[in-house]
């Protein structure tokens, strides 16, 4: 149930006052929030966007520098609009506010050709890799190069190869094969595959682990990172996998109800003492993320929040992934 | 005021999906120019929409067929002109009973599967992965399709003017024992070449009509496989109003402009 902010006037958070209450300095008070490296010329910005589907508001002012070669998460919980915003990173979204740059140039305002090109720069890593069903792992990965460059046949095997070598998939035991016959983790990995054949600078993964078993994240991981090293790609990975955060990331933004509340290299983002981050982090079940779901018993004692950062190695009510 | 805005929030949804197929529909056109590069897709649907609905067309149409000459035959004996059987049964069956079969059909059979199949491919996120490699979905998923409908249901129409017939003429001969001959006759001496070309000609833009409502739903499904049932369901009932409209608009523009004309 939703109830009132109470106290306005005081700086410190409350269990009595939803996050949605607090306003957007308080919701930063005390935080480094760290949009920019100074110095360093962004890739793509992000200035101030808004965006809503009908009455409700997903994106409520994003502001973030993403820099060349860099491999930027962006962790959030379910709901949390990180879809939304990655979307708007492939340029299938516009905001309502506010804008998003590429080298200087807003994406909303660019021609069919500038888009065409600025998509021909960037590969994307679907939730759950979006191949084909139709289509065999060849026929998946040699896509874009068969349909958007026109490639002769024999270019096309040899690259695609080429590509199922580079994560690690044995080419020419399933270069012939249906998604459906292949693994969730061969999946994914034919879907970074089919990401990185036009050798992008950019590469969006969406919520690349999801699903996978243990062994197979740290491949991923592990890929991620490989693919950072030998192709020097810019890598945008949205997530809600702490583990996978922390593993792969360079900077973190940490993305709550359309609004980055942290923004930061690791170290600050695990010192960062915002009470939803904290909770976050612990894998706590109380705290502003589940305030207002509990059922009773477990909401009757609640853990103040937001005068209690904990570090994130202390003790939590599940166990969750932590950093 | 609650009616009232209901009402016009219905219209206006209702226009704005209408004009979205439209659109979808002269984008689809215009991506024919670029048909070569679709060549496999196109012989894909051509088999799942043409030779899969092959048999079981040619079933429903030889039984109707078979029935029609049932009933009329009886009727036609007992007045004594049992000769004009093949005439009716063949007029029916150019004119309407054939184009209508093969929609129904297609509709059934390949229209709810290509709804269900780009309304999966929508919400596994294919859809957005193949406008981010710069593929254009209406160019590659929604063309073929289109052709595909465009060039089989003809041909299906055909089949079942020709297998219904052939029903009918095989009751005739069976129960009432007139020669198949007198049918075929009969069938002739009424038939003209408009009746066969407005049948096939019904079927085009009933396969216009099919592939589009079916892709248009197909891609703007939502909600997971809750939304892909939905898609199809509305696939099928959208596909079986809009036919049955556009066949009495172009019945009655056939009987009161095109045949006077031609005769």
């Amino acid at each position: 149930m939703r109830r009132a902010a109470t106290n306005p006037g005081t700086d410190k958070y409350t269990q009595h006052q939803l996050i949605e209450d607090w306003p957007a300095d308080r919701l930063e008070a005390g935080v480094p929030l760290a949009p920019t490296l100074p110095g360093k010329a962004p890739l793509i910005e992000i200035r101030a966007i808004k965006k809503a589907f009908g009455a409700r508001r997903i994106l409520r002012g994003i502001d973030a520098d993403i820099y060349k070669g860099e491999t930027f998460v962006i962790l959030g919980g379910s709901g949390s609009g990180k879809t939304t915003l990655i979307k708007h990173l492939m340029a299938m979204l516009t905001p309502d506010s506010g804008t998003v740059a590429i080298d200087g140039q807003d994406m909303a305002r660019f021609t069919p050709e500038q888009l065409a090109a600025y998509r021909r720069r960037m590969g994307v890593v679907f939730q759950n890799a979006a191949l084909l069903n139709s289509l065999t792992v060849l026929e998946n990965v040699g896509l874009p190069l068969i349909e958007v460059d026109h490639c002769p046949p024999d270019e096309v095997q040899t690259r695609v190869t080429e590509a199922l070598r580079q994560v690690f998939l044995p080419a020419d035991e399933i270069l012939h094969l249906k998604p459906a016959s292949l693994s969730g983790g061969m999946r994914k990995r034919v879907g970074i595959a089919r990401a990185i054949i036009q050798r992008p600078e950019i590469i969006l993964y969406d919520e690349p682990t999801t699903g996978l078993d243990p062994v197979t994240v740290s491949g991923v991981n592990e890929l991620t990172l490989e693919l950072q090293k030998t192709m020097g790609v810019t890598s945008i990975v949205i997530t809600h996998d702490l583990d996978a955060a922390f593993t792969i990331a360079d900077r973190i933004a940490v993305l709550y109800k359309g609004r980055f509340i942290a923004l930061g290299d690791k170290e600050q983002i695990r010192t960062n003492p915002h009470p939803v981050l904290r909770q976050l982090l612990t894998g706590s079940t109380r705290g502003p993320l589940t305030e207002g779901y509990l059922a009773p018993a477990a909401a009757a004692s609640p853990v103040p929040v937001g005068v209690m950062p904990r570090p994130a190695t202390e003790s939590s009510t599940t166990s969750g992934n932590r950093p | 005021m609650s009616v009232l805005a209901a009402t016009g929030r219905a219209i206006i949804t209702r226009s704005a999906v209408t004009g979205r197929a439209i659109l979808l529909l002269v984008h689809g056109l215009l991506a024919l120019r670029h048909v070569r590069r679709s060549i496999p897709q196109v012989i894909r649907h051509l088999d799942m929409a043409g030779y899969g609905s092959i048999l079981v067309l040619s079933l429903i149409a030889g039984l109707t067929g078979m029935i029609m000459a049932v009933q009329t035959g009886s009727e036609l004996q007992r007045f004594g002109v049992l000769d004009n059987l093949g005439a009716i049964i063949g007029a029916t069956f150019c004119r309407e009973m054939g184009p209508i079969w093969a929609a129904v059909i297609v509709l059934a059979r390949v229209g709810a599967s290509m709804a269900a199949e780009l309304g999966t491919m929508a919400v596994n996120e294919e859809v957005d992965a193949l406008r981010v490699m710069s593929i254009d979905p209406v160019r590659y998923l929604v063309m073929p399709r289109l052709l595909a409908l465009m060039i089989v249901m003809p041909l299906l129409t055909t089949i079942a003017d020709v297998v219904g017939i052939a029903g009918g003429a095989l009751i005739t001969k069976s129960m009432f024992g007139q020669p198949i001959q007198v049918f075929m006759d009969s069938a002739q001496g009424l038939l003209q070449g408009l009746d066969f070309y407005s049948g096939l000609a019904k079927s085009w833009v009933f396969a216009l009509i099919i592939g589009t409502i079916a892709c248009d739903q197909g891609l703007a499904t939502q909600n997971g496989a809750e939304g892909v049932g939905r898609s199809t369901t509305t696939t099928v009932v959208l596909s079986v109003v809009f036919v049955l409209l556009a066949d009495l608009v172009m019945t009655s523009f056939i009987q009161i402009v095109v045949k006077p004309l031609v005769t």
